[in-house]
């Protein structure tokens, strides 16, 4: 993986030498799931599940993306959405939604460094 | 003599971990780093992994489950594999994001081997499974192993029984044949009595080892008659007074010989061969030799024994005496003409005589080819 390419990674909230570790060095691993995650529903369906007061449909979502976060060590992401699903644990519907502009805020920043790279 | 290896186990260990994850990049992750040791098969929900693992439970090695999963959860599939005790033949772990301390208390409790959370590291998860799967696998090899040494015993301590039958036989026959008799008398002694105890009230009381055990004894009834000299064991007539005291000496002559074998001592049949050669020729009215035991002074297989060595006789011909038909031996028998019995022995000679005198036929066949 070339140098500008972690730099971006980086920039959007991306640990990339943990993810590699992760997929083994098998970087076209990563690559591959880094774009499926511009196709994965659970963010907007997390959207949708607030604006219709969907608590359970929320956390789920929430919950999903997260793992997925986990995973491809969205650090900054991953962190948002652990708290956010605490809060939706503790039925804290308020505040757990009060957290989507920041975690809107990073899922666009990711979503924008894979396009720029990848598309 | 034989193989002293140990057997070969033909043990095929199951090489597959079966991923049951909703999410692709979980089940992506996990394959990428199990994919150089192990196949890899996966499952999108809980009900599909469970589906996979009922279907053939002995291809997989170890199952890694998530928690959260539409259609079927890990915990639901936990408690249907616990209860067909497959955690004990598959190792099981739990993959998982944030489960609360209630939730891995029962996966434990269910017969997960270990938790490992998400999102996993690969050192880490490598070590953690790969010491299980070997861990299970060298418990089932070991299983095996001891599995095959068992039944290779049991062959052996059949194979020796065998043996020390055959070689008793071996003896036993060698004896009669200096009698000029066929090597058959005494596998009809064992034969009778074996029948009697088996299917008259006379063994009622008798295990089937124990009837084994007198069975085997019975072979070894003349064996005294290895001291009897042959101008007297193979006289054509009449035996005079004096060769007839020397020829009842065989009697204890053979309870003497088996007491002097220690090997013979330790067998479970010596107690019942010393007493038969002993006493074989005792009679119910106390008028036999050589102690002169009177009725149920004389053990049941020595009575038996008695009674078959004199039909045996009378049906057969011997160095003395042309072969009696059945019919007219037994009315001899019947009529006192060949000593005095157990009126109960008699009755149940007589009920069964007729399967007797078939397994006759059964010798005169072996003897003709």
């Amino acid at each position: 993986m070339d140098v500008r390419l972690i730099e971006s990674l980086t920039d959007a909230g991306i640990d990339v030498n943990s993810a590699i570790e992760r997929f083994m060095g098998n970087e076209s691993l990563f690559e591959r799931f880094l774009k499926k995650f511009l196709e994965d529903s659970n963010y907007h369906d997390l959207l949708a599940a607030i604006s219709s007061g969907d608590s359970e449909g929320a956390l789920k979502s929430s919950h999903t993306l997260k793992g997925i976060c986990g995973n491809l060590s969205m650090n900054h992401l991953f962190d948002l959405l652990t708290r956010q699903v605490s809060l939706f644990r503790e039925q804290r519907w308020k505040e757990a939604t009060e957290m989507m502009s920041d975690i809107t805020e990073s899922y666009i920043n990711i979503t924008q460094a894979i396009r720029r790279n990848f598309s | 003599m034989g193989d002293n290896r140990l057997p070969a186990v033909a043990y095929n260990a199951p090489d597959t971990i079966l991923v049951v994850d909703d999410d692709e990049i979980n089940r992506g992750i996990l394959e990428n780093i199990f994919c150089s040791s192990y196949q890899i098969d996966e499952a999108e929900n809980g009900k599909i992994g469970l589906g996979k693992i009922l279907k053939s439970p002995d291809k997989f090695c170890a199952v890694l489950l998530d928690v959260v999963m539409p259609e079927m959860d890990g915990i639901q599939v936990l408690r249907h594999l616990k209860k067909l005790q497959i955690p004990d033949l598959i190792p099981i772990f739990l993959i998982t994001a944030e489960a609360s301390d209630n939730t891995i208390k029962e996966a434990y409790h269910l017969g997960v081997m270990d938790v490992i959370s998400k999102p996993v590291i690969p050192y880490m998860i490598q070590k953690r499974v790969n010491s299980i799967v070997e861990l299970f696998q060298a418990r089932k090899r070991l299983g095996n192993v001891v599995e095959k040494q068992q039944s290779e015993l049991l062959r052996q301590a059949q194979q020796i029984i065998q043996l020390h039958m055959g070689m008793i036989e071996s003896l036993s026959t060698a004896i009669e044949f200096r009698s000029g008799e066929s090597g058959t008398h005494v596998r009809r002694i064992h034969d009778i009595t074996k029948y009697m105890l088996t299917h008259t009230v006379l063994g009622k009381d008798l295990g089937t080892e124990i009837i084994d055990h007198i069975a085997l004894a019975s072979i070894m009834h003349d064996v005294g008659k290895i001291a009897i000299p042959d101008a007297i064991l193979n006289k054509p007539g009449k035996l005079t007074a004096e060769e007839f005291e020397i020829m009842k000496t065989h009697t204890l002559q053979g309870a003497h010989l088996l007491e002097k074998i220690p090997q013979m001592q330790a067998l479970p049949a010596y107690e019942y061969a010393y007493d038969i050669a002993r006493h074989h020729h005792e009679r119910w009215d106390g008028r036999g030799y050589p102690d002169g035991l009177k009725g149920n002074e004389i053990s049941i297989w020595s009575q038996i024994v008695a009674l078959a060595d004199v039909y045996d006789a009378l049906v057969s011909k011997r160095v003395y005496k042309n072969a009696f038909c059945p019919q007219k031996a037994l009315d001899m028998i019947r009529y006192g003409k060949c000593g005095v019995f157990n009126p109960d022995l008699l009755e149940c000679f007589f009920s069964v005589e007729k399967n007797i005198r078939e397994l006759y036929y059964a010798y005169s066949a072996e003897e003709v080819v």
